[in-house]
C-alpha cells in the first residue's frame, strides 16, 4: 500500500478505526490484525467510493463492515467470530488503556449485540444520528431510539446492575 | 459527581496513549484475513483445480481406453465451472463500502444463491457422475471388446437365464436404477452436509446481524 495513501486517507480516521477494532476484539494481537485487516479493505475499495458520501463515512462503513465479518482465531486455533464469546472472554491486561473509566465502559461496550456496539461507538463520536443510520443503513430517527436504550443498557452494566 | 458515558469516553481518549494506531508493515502484499477474501481464494483454487483435474483426467482417460468416462466426466465439471464462474464474479463485487444492512445482505444473499445452485446441481451430479463411471467402464475397451460385453458373457456362461435387455443383464440395470435413485435424492443432502462445515456458522451469524439491523429498521412501523 502506498504510504501516501494510508497517511492521507486512512491516517485521519485512524482514531475511529482503533475504536471500532477495539470493541470487536479483546486482545492485542487481535486488534492489530483487525487494524491492518480493515486499513487494507479501505485500500482495496478505495476505486468504488462514489463520493455520494464523505470519504470520512465511506471509511466508517468498511471498518464496520469488516469489524462484522472477520473471523479471528482463538488460542485453540479455531476460528471464530469475535462477537461470539467475547462477553465471556477477559480481555488481556496489556490491553487495557490507563483510564480505568475507559476501561470499564469498553468492557460494557462488548457485552453489546454487535450492531448495538457500532451505533453506541458512532454515537460517542458524535456522528449525527443521520450519519450513524446511513452507515447501519436505517433511518436517523429508529437511531435515536436504539441509542436511548443503548445508553440505559450500558448505565445499568457500569453499575453493576447485569452482568 | 458521577460521570455520563460521553465524558468517560471524551476523558478517556483524551490520555496519549488511547488512540496509537498499531504499525502497518507491507500491508498490500498482506494476505487478507477477511472471511470473504478467503471463500474468494478457496473458490478460485476449486475452479482451478476443477478445470485442470478434469482435462488431465479427459486426456489420461483416452490412454486408459476409458474415453467414454474421461468425456462424460470433463462435460460434468466443465457444467459445474460454468455455474460457479459467475458465482465468483458476484463474490468479487460485494462492495464493502455499502451501508451494513446491504453489505450483510449482499453476502447472505450470496452464499444462499451459491448453496440453492450447487445443491441443485448436486442432484444431478452425483448420479451423472455414477453413470458416467458406469458406462465408462462398460465401454472401455482394452483391445479385447468392450469390458461390460465380456462382463456379460461371462456372467452368461455362470447364469443362462439371465435377461438382457441391449444386451445388459436386466438385475445389473435394475441395481443400477436404484443407485442412480438413491444419488438423486441424497445428492443434495450430500452436498448441504459438506456446505453445513463451511457456510453455516457464518450464515447463522450474518442472519443474526441481519435480524438485529432489521428491528432497528422496523422501530417505526411498530
Amino acid at each position: 500500500m502506498s504510504t501516501d495513501f494510508y497517511n492521507t486517507y486512512i491516517l485521519p480516521f485512524s482514531g475511529i478505526i482503533i475504536k471500532l477494532c477495539r470493541a470487536y476484539t479483546n486482545s492485542q494481537e487481535d486488534f492489530e490484525d483487525y487494524y491492518q485487516e480493515v486499513c487494507l479493505q479501505i485500500w482495496r475499495s478505495r476505486d468504488n467510493f462514489r463520493e455520494e458520501s464523505e470519504w470520512s463515512t465511506y471509511v466508517y462503513r468498511i471498518s464496520l463492515n469488516v469489524c462484522l465479518t472477520l473471523l479471528k482465531k482463538k488460542k485453540n486455533n479455531v476460528q471464530h467470530y469475535a462477537s461470539d464469546y467475547l462477553p465471556a472472554e477477559e480481555t488481556e491486561d496489556n490491553y487495557a488503556f490507563s483510564d480505568e473509566s475507559l476501561n470499564q465502559l469498553y468492557d460494557a461496550i462488548r457485552q453489546l449485540s454487535e450492531i448495538d456496539r457500532a451505533i453506541i461507538m458512532l454515537y460517542l463520536e458524535e456522528k449525527p444520528h443521520q450519519e450513524i443510520a446511513d452507515i447501519i443503513g436505517t433511518n436517523a430517527n429508529n437511531i435515536g431510539v436504539r441509542v436511548k436504550r443503548i445508553k440505559i443498557r450500558l448505565k445499568k452494566l457500569l453499575d453493576g446492575k447485569i452482568n | 459527581m458521577e460521570k455520563s458515558i460521553e465524558e468517560i469516553w471524551k476523558d478517556g481518549f483524551l490520555k496519549s496513549d488511547a488512540l496509537i494506531a498499531p504499525k502497518i508493515n507491507k500491508l498490500y502484499s498482506q494476505k487478507s484475513i477477511h472471511i470473504i477474501d478467503k471463500f474468494k481464494r478457496m473458490f478460485r483454487k476449486n475452479l482451478i483445480a476443477i478445470a485442470v483435474g478434469s482435462l488431465s483426467f479427459l486426456i489420461v482417460s483416452y490412454f486408459l481406453h476409458i474415453a467414454v468416462m474421461g468425456v462424460l466426466f470433463f462435460i460434468m465439471m466443465m457444467a459445474l465451472l460454468f455455474i460457479n464462474i459467475p458465482l465468483l464474479r458476484e463474490l468479487e463485487n460485494i462492495d464493502k463500502g455499502q451501508n451494513s444492512y446491504d453489505y450483510l445482505k449482499t453476502f447472505s444473499h450470496w452464499i444462499q444463491k451459491q448453496i440453492a445452485v450447487n445443491k441443485r446441481f448436486a442432484t444431478f451430479m452425483y448420479p451423472i457422475l455414477f453413470v458416467a463411471i458406469v458406462v465408462g467402464a462398460w465401454y472401455s475397451d482394452t483391445g479385447n471388446g468392450y469390458l461390460g460385453e465380456r462382463i456379460a458373457s461371462g456372467i452368461l456362461v455362470v447364469f443362462p437365464d439371465t435377461y438382457l435387455v441391449f444386451g445388459v443383464p436386466l438385475f445389473a440395470i435394475v441395481i443400477g436404477l436404484i443407485i442412480i435413485a438413491l444419488l438423486i435424492i441424497f445428492g443434495g443432502r450430500i452436498y448441504m452436509w459438506d456446505l453445513n462445515v463451511i457456510y453455516g456458522r457464518v450464515l447463522k451469524k450474518l442472519d443474526e446481524l441481519l435480524e438485529d439491523i432489521e428491528k432497528i429498521r422496523s422501530q417505526d412501523t411498530a
